[in-house]
Order: C-alpha cells, then sequence, then structure tokens
C-alpha cells in the first residue's frame, strides 16, 4: 500500500447550514451559507481557494449538473471546480479530492463542498431516477429503505438472532441518536422518541419502520483544506489533520456472484481497513474515540458497527442495547444525532459527519462534546448493502 | 366429405392468474346500484404486471420445451400493441429461433380457433398462444363474467387429438363490441343475441363440421364451445340432440370468459376427460363460429394439469383491489407514481433479447452470471472472456434476502424484491410475485415467471422482464 496522506492535509475551516426543511433557501444559498461560516473559521477570503470539489448527488433536484452550480454560487472565479457524484458516498468523495489536490502538491488551498436540495421534490424519501438505459429493462426499482431493509433479515439468519431481539437493537439505534440530535442546534429532527413508539411505528420497507429511517433534508456543508504547515501559518498551532481516506466500490460481486450472504457490507470492511492502516491504526476499539457512521437506517448502522471492526461479529445488536455506543458509551456513534436527525441531503452528508468530528476535535462540540476526542472517524455509504460505495475518513490532530 | 390430410392437436397449455375475485362478494359490493351481474364462481384477476403478452408465455412455456415449432401465433382482443408484433415478443421470452414464422391474430374472440383451423389445415407444427386481459368497465356484467387468462395449442402431423371436420360460418352479429373510442365492450340485449347466434351461427356451423366429419351431432362426446351468452351452448346442443356438457362453462364460471383464450382452454379440459375413440368439439365464437371435430387417439400433452389450474387461487379480499387491478378505480398514488421509465429502441436492440429470454452467461469456470459482461464477475477470473448463453427463465432458485417495500410506488403494493440465488451461481436482484398469505422469507425456492417490467402510459409502452414467484400456488380457499 502507497504511503497515503496522513497528515499530509490540514481542515482549516468548515461550515455546515442548519439540516431541514429549508423553504427558505435554494441550493445556492445553503452553499452560501456553509462557505461563510467555512471561510470565517479558516479566517481566509474566497480568492485563496485554488480549486474546488463539489458534491452534489441528485443534480435533477434544483441544483444542476456540473461544477458550475457551485462555481457561480460561490463566484469562485476561474477557479477550477470540478463536481463529484458517488451516490451517498458523495460528501466524502469531495473531501477526498480537495484532499488529495493538497497532499499532492497541486494546490495550497481547496474547498470541499457538498449540498441536495431534497425537500424540493415535493415528497418524501429519495426521489426515483433511472439506473441506466440497460439496468432499468431489468432492475427492480425498490427505494433506499427496500434495499438496506434486506440486511436485517440476513443478518439475523446469519447470527441466528430472534428478529424480535434484532428490532428491538434497531430501536434503540434510532432512540440513541434521537437523543443526541435532541442537543444539535442545526439538526433537523429535535425531539426525543421514546423506544415504545420506535417499535411500533408504520412499516416502510419490512422490518424497517418510521423511525428506522433517516430523514430527508436539504442541507450543505464544507471544508477547506490546505498543508498543516500552510494551517500552522494561518495561525492553527494543532491543526485538524485527515489521517486517511479510504473508498471501496462494489465490482459487482455482491449482488450478481453466489458468495455474499446479504448480512454485511464489504465494501464498508474494505475501506476501514485500508483507513485503518493508512492512519496507523492497530486496535481501532481502543484508538477511536468517537464516530459519525452512515446511519441511513437503523440497520445499516447496526452492521457497521461490526463492518468496522468496532463490535464482534453477531454482537453489535448487543452491543448496542449495552449501551456501548451512545453518548455515554465507549465509543459514541452519532454523537449529533447522525443521519437519523440531520436528515441525509445526500451529497453534503460526508462532509457533515466530518464536521461534528472537526469540532469535536476542537473541544467546540458544545453540550455534546466528549471529554476526550482525539481521534474520530466517519463512514458515508452509497448505494445499496449489494451495490455500494462506501467511503471511510478518519481525522484527528496534527500534533 | 373432404380429405384432411393428418393434423393433431399434441399438445395444450394453459395460465390463469394467482387471484380471484369472488363474484358474489363484488355484486354485494355494488348491489345497492341494482346493475345485473353474474353472482356465481370467481373470476381470475390479472396482477398489475400481468398482460397477454405475459400471460401467453406462461401457457405456451410447456408445450415448446420439447421441440421447435415451425411457426408461433399470438392471439388477443386485449394486446397492448397495435403496431408491434407482439409474437416475436413472445418468442423472445420463449427463446425460441428468429427464423421461425410469426403472426398476430386479433379483433374476434375466434381469432384463436381460426388460427388454430388454419394450422391444422396446413398440417404444420405450430404454436398457437391466446391470452386476455380485456378492459370492462365497473358494474357492466362483463366485469365479473369476463376472466384473464390465456391458453396455447401446439400442432403437429402425430398427437393426441385428430381433427376429422371442421365448419366455419362468418357473420357480422353485432352482439357486442369493443372499439379504439370504446375499449370496454358494448354489448346488446341477451335475448337478441341467443337468438341470433343459435339460429343463424351455431347450428349451422356445427352441421357443418359433423358433415364433414361425417358423423351425427349425437356422436359428440365432448365439447368445448364459446357461447356470446350464457344458454347458447344448450339451445345449439338442443337443436342438434347433443348430450354433451360443455367444459367451457367450466372455464366461465371458475376463471370467466377468457375471450380468445376461452375455447383453447376448455378444448383442454374436455381433452383431458375424453376417453380415447370419443369426438370432441371445439367451438369458437365471434362475428360468426369455427366448429372443429377431433377424435381422440391418444394423450395429449399438458391437458392432464389444465383442471388443476382452475382450482387454484388466493381469493381477492377487497373488492377496491379488485377494482384497481381491473383499471375500474383511478387511484392518485402521488407524486412518486410520476417517475416515468423510457426504454429506448437502441438499447432494446442491443440486449433486450437477452433480458426478455433471461438469458445470461457462463464463464470459463462454469459460474452463470445475468446480465452477461466482457469481464465475469467470477473474482477468480481478470479477463475479458465471452459468456456462453444459458437461459435463467426455466430454473428454480433461492431467496437471499427479501423485504416488502411500501415506500415507492407500485400499482399494488407492497413491492416485495430481493436477492435470488440460483443453483449455477447466478444471483440476480429480483421483483418477488404472487406473494404468499405470510410473504416471502430467506430461503424460499422461488420460479421464474415473465411480467411487466416497467408501464409508460404516456408514451404508450412497455417492457417486460422475469420476476421469482412461489414454485407452487395454493388451491381456492386454502390460502
Amino acid at each position: 500500500m502507497a504511503g497515503g496522506i496522513k497528515d499530509k492535509v490540514a481542515i482549516v475551516g468548515m461550515g455546515c447550514t442548519r439540516f431541514g426543511e429549508r423553504w427558505d433557501v435554494g441550493a445556492d444559498g445553503l452553499m452560501v451559507e456553509a462557505f461563510g461560516e467555512a471561510l470565517a473559521d479558516a479566517g481566509i477570503e474566497s480568492s485563496r481557494i485554488e480549486a474546488a470539489w463539489v458534491g452534489n448527488a441528485l443534480d435533477d433536484i434544483n441544483v444542476g449538473n456540473s461544477a458550475l452550480p457551485a462555481a457561480h454560487a460561490l463566484r469562485l472565479r476561474g477557479v477550477p471546480v470540478t463536481r463529484v457524484e458517488n451516490m451517498c458516498a458523495t460528501g466524502t468523495e469531495a473531501l477526498r479530492g480537495a484532499a488529495y489536490a493538497v497532499a499532492s502538491g497541486a494546490v495550497d488551498i481547496a474547498l470541499a463542498i457538498g449540498v441536495e436540495k431534497l425537500k424540493d421534490t415535493g415528497y418524501g424519501g429519495l426521489p426515483l431516477r433511472t439506473k441506466g438505459l440497460q439496468n432499468d429493462l431489468w432492475m427492480p426499482y425498490g427505494s433506499a429503505p427496500g434495499t438496506f431493509a434486506q440486511l436485517a433479515g440476513a443478518y439475523a439468519a446469519r447470527h441466528g438472532v430472534d428478529p424480535a431481539d434484532l428490532k428491538r437493537a434497531m430501536a434503540h439505534v434510532s432512540w440513541k441518536s434521537h437523543q443526541n440530535g435532541a442537543l444539535s442546534p442545526k439538526a433537523h429532527l429535535r425531539n426525543r422518541v421514546d423506544i415504545d413508539r420506535i417499535i411500533a411505528a408504520p412499516m416502510i420497507a419490512d422490518p424497517l419502520g418510521l423511525f428506522d429511517c433517516c430523514g430527508v433534508s436539504d442541507g450543505a456543508a464544507c471544508a477547506i483544506v490546505t498543508t498543516p504547515e500552510i494551517a500552522r501559518a494561518m495561525g492553527k498551532a494543532d491543526p485538524v489533520t485527515i489521517k486517511a481516506i479510504q473508498l471501496s466500490a462494489s465490482s459487482g460481486w455482491e449482488m450478481q456472484f453466489g458468495e455474499w450472504d446479504g448480512a454485511s457490507v464489504p465494501n464498508t470492511r474494505t475501506a476501514a481497513t485500508r483507513a485503518y492502516a493508512e492512519a496507523g491504526i492497530r486496535d481501532p476499539r481502543a484508538e477511536l474515540n468517537l464516530t459519525e457512521v452512515h446511519d441511513c437506517f437503523s440497520i445499516t448502522e447496526l452492521v457497521i458497527m461490526e463492518d468496522l471492526g468496532l463490535s464482534d461479529p453477531g454482537r453489535a445488536h448487543a452491543d448496542i442495547l449495552d449501551g456501548r455506543y451512545d453518548a455515554d458509551g465507549a465509543i459514541p456513534c452519532q454523537i449529533d444525532g447522525g443521519l437519523k436527525c440531520f436528515g441525509h441531503p445526500v451529497g453534503a452528508s460526508g462532509l457533515r459527519m466530518a464536521y461534528e468530528i472537526y469540532n469535536q476535535l476542537q473541544g467546540r462540540a458544545g453540550e455534546r462534546q466528549r471529554a476526550k476526542a482525539d481521534l474520530g472517524l466517519t463512514h458515508n455509504l452509497g448505494g445499496s448493502p449489494f451495490n455500494s460505495v462506501a467511503a471511510v475518513a478518519i481525522l484527528g490532530r496534527a500534533n | 366429405m373432404p380429405a384432411y390430410q393428418p393434423a393433431y392437436v399434441t399438445a395444450i397449455g394453459g395460465y390463469l392468474p394467482l387471484l380471484r375475485a369472488d363474484r358474489k362478494q363484488i355484486a354485494r359490493e355494488l348491489a345497492w346500484s341494482g346493475l345485473g351481474m353474474p353472482r356465481d364462481g370467481y373470476r381470475a384477476v390479472a396482477a398489475w404486471d400481468e398482460d397477454p403478452v405475459t400471460m401467453a408465455v406462461e401457457a405456451a412455456r410447456c408445450i415448446v420445451a420439447a421441440d421447435v415449432p415451425s411457426a408461433l401465433r399470438f392471439v388477443s382482443t386485449s394486446a397492448y400493441f397495435t403496431d408491434r408484433l407482439q409474437a416475436g415478443i413472445v418468442l423472445d421470452a420463449l427463446a425460441l429461433p428468429r427464423s421461425l414464422r410469426t403472426a398476430d391474430a386479433a379483433n374476434s374472440r375466434r381469432a384463436a380457433t381460426t388460427t388454430l383451423l388454419d394450422a391444422l389445415l396446413a398440417g404444420s407444427s405450430e404454436v398457437i398462444a391466446a391470452a386476455e386481459k380485456r378492459m370492462t368497465q365497473a358494474g357492466s356484467p362483463a366485469h365479473l363474467a369476463y376472466g384473464d387468462g390465456a391458453a396455447a395449442v401446439r400442432t403437429g402431423t402425430v398427437g393426441g387429438a385428430r381433427l376429422i371436420g371442421h365448419g366455419a360460418i362468418s357473420h357480422d352479429l353485432v352482439d357486442r363490441y369493443a372499439s379504439r373510442d370504446h375499449p370496454s365492450p358494448y354489448a346488446y340485449e341477451e335475448r337478441f343475441v341467443r337468438d341470433t347466434a343459435v339460429a343463424e351461427i351455431m347450428v349451422p356451423a356445427v352441421r357443418m363440421a359433423c358433415a364433414a366429419a361425417g358423423i351425427e351431432p349425437g356422436k359428440i362426446a365432448r365439447v368445448a364451445a364459446a357461447e356470446p351468452v350464457s344458454g347458447c351452448w344448450k339451445a345449439t346442443a338442443g337443436k342438434l340432440g347433443i348430450a354433451a356438457a360443455n367444459h367451457c362453462d367450466t372455464v366461465s364460471e371458475k376463471a370467466g370468459d377468457l375471450g380468445s383464450a376461452h375455447p383453447l382452454f376448455g378444448l383442454g379440459l374436455a381433452l383431458a376427460e375424453a376417453a380415447v375413440g370419443e369426438i370432441v368439439l371445439l367451438v369458437g365464437f365471434g362475428n360468426g363460429a369455427d366448429a372443429l371435430l377431433f377424435e381422440k387417439c391418444g394423450e395429449v400433452a399438458g391437458t392432464a394439469g389444465m383442471a388443476s389450474l382452475l382450482d387454484e387461487g388466493v381469493a381477492l379480499a377487497n373488492a377496491t383491489r379488485f377494482l384497481n387491478l381491473t383499471g375500474a378505480l383511478d387511484l392518485d398514488w402521488g407524486m412518486r407514481a410520476e417517475f416515468e421509465q423510457k426504454a429506448q429502441a437502441t438499447v432494446l436492440e442491443r440486449v433486450g433479447r437477452d433480458m426478455i429470454g433471461f438469458i445470461g452467461g457462463r464463464d470459463s469456470t462454469g459460474n452463470v452470471q445475468f446480465p452477461k459482461s466482457a469481464f465475469p464477475v467470477n473474482p477468480a477470473l481478470s479477463g475479458a472472456e465471452v459468456l456462453a448463453d444459458v437461459r435463467l427463465a426455466d430454473l428454480e432458485a433461492s431467496i437471499v434476502s427479501i423485504t416488502a417495500d411500501r415506500l415507492n410506488f407500485s400499482p399494488d403494493p407492497p413491492f416485495d424484491f430481493g436477492l435470488v440465488q440460483f443453483d449455477n451461481g447466478a444471483r440476480v436482484l429480483m421483483e418477488m410475485v404472487d406473494r404468499p398469505q405470510q410473504g416471502f422469507c430467506t430461503g424460499d425456492r422461488v420460479r421464474m415467471r415473465l411480467r411487466v417490467k416497467s408501464l409508460n402510459p404516456r408514451l404508450g409502452f412497455r417492457t417486460w422482464f422475469w420476476k421469482a414467484a412461489p414454485l407452487a400456488r395454493p388451491k381456492l380457499g386454502d390460502a
């Protein structure tokens, strides 16, 4: 494996809009809001941005394709701007592009920004899109909860878990995130919900009920990255640095070859293994202080805990019920409320996760602040369990 | 008496949708209207994704397996396309060679018997597949009297039922009609239709067939006679001195009037019950009549299982679901239903045959995958190779993962889908159909059924693909 980018890239500024039903603002306004916060955080003018990556997954929903919507909204004059899209992993993909540009020495300061304006669809849930003209001839048009719901039955079958016990653990995932989200001023959903209500909620896709599903929101988040040396010159004495960014995409193996049992997301495992190696992490359970993972659905978070190596195989449901990933647990997960409470403006979510870790690492997380926050992980998952793009990023401090 | 060259019905297949509407239940729901409608028996109800093409394929697939016919005829008065050969679609779905002669027949309820007669008189090996999913209006007798279903007949020069006589009357009796401007049937008074049909069409046609065969009508032992309104066959039989019961009545009672497929389905029942040496009469009716006389000389493949098709099924518990499935209820499904799939002719030309034929590819290690690709999905292989065709449509498989999706639009929710594993290695993400009462479960064995994949009403187009269904169906009343 190549040496990677550990500590070669620092994050000097981040911004994140309030996520939610942002009837008040369009995609351009969301980007301006997040970008303004990031510039202020970094203490620089926008003219310092030398390159930008904009992540937007659903260009047909009121953003527009190409890099131009971002270039126009932020008036990035003459700047090479690149649009990236990797389904729900788009936000981390944008960060990866900007980080690699800095790490390569191509530019000194780069911007990663993700945005999505889902609430202009006019209905709940992610919009339906073509899967490509050939795939449309055979591939079912299941919803996102429909694809991830299938993890549950396969997980229960692999590990011999009673479906009722699994449902209870899934409910705890959502309960925990709602507890945390209540303390996040920028979260879409800030209400606490009791376990019984979660379990009794209307079914969306068996066995996922309403509260097993993340919200659908508008939002934008961004990061300004540079080298640690420039960061220090900018007055960031101990900047937040990127320890690793790894991404793994399906080759079609899960969906077309008869080996995978459907109870895990292999790309998460691959990306995590590479990220731990890049970051020099040998024991993630001992070294990671918190995680922000792709909890698009409660069962996804449960399975991710095993895919990241934080729970033993077949033990995630028990660890969850034991509170291991609660705010006061050993390795809090979604301490900001996660996708569950922020909602999932697709292109922005990966950067929203990084925003929380970034603030936690600097002791700026307010009521949610962890006493010890030296190393945090984000996990951003696009597609479906059987056809996915998984991105894992690890953030820490330079010194 | 004409000299018939040896011409036989060699096999018959039938297909009925899983769902059944209890006529009494539906009539009770509409009793407030005071409208008269049939109240006895059941009506077969096609699922949202079943149409004449899918049902014709299901009826024909068991009778094309043995050897390849020389021609394939698709018959329907309710076919979706008016300028696209549906026999060609059925041909590809059955993975038959494109060198077969193909044709569509339509515009008459007796189109199937006419086509069958032509095939027999030509002495050729043909498959005639008839299927109907006819539009009817709620409140009309046809809404409950009609049924959705299909039947297919194989002809050849050897077989179990030999053609010994025929008669055909062409008579433009407008007993009912459907047209582009009035796609549901417009029916005239039954008494007028019965009197005219019997006297002017049915009796002369049967007499003509008997004369051609050189037999007295009283020798007819089994009958499959489609009739425009009930009582026609009874009156015809009375005038001709035929005592045999009409097997089409059984189809009408248990599944409904299957239109062009109706007499063929009834013929299957009649031939199954006939003894060797007995004479069987087939009558197709529609602006005239065809009468065909067969002598049973052996077993006719496929007929033994047709009676059980009538007894299988699941009764619809909800009258509004019946109305929805038959197009009589136009629900507002919301914005999610606005999603539109547009199939491109160029893509269909490249891969359409593999799609509707459900043809995957076998790599050099023997593993099968769908769809085919230049680089095999098999991780043991790293280079590009040409995959050999493998048809998956006729194979069983197992469910790897499954959900019942209630979020995305489906015309008949929930939308069951998941990963399906074939024993030869192929794994495919598939829709599930014919949902069992307890739902689908991981590990369930499934079989493949052709269904409509996408509907595009705005552009007037649709595509088809295979979906996974339970291996067996329950008996009506068990589920």
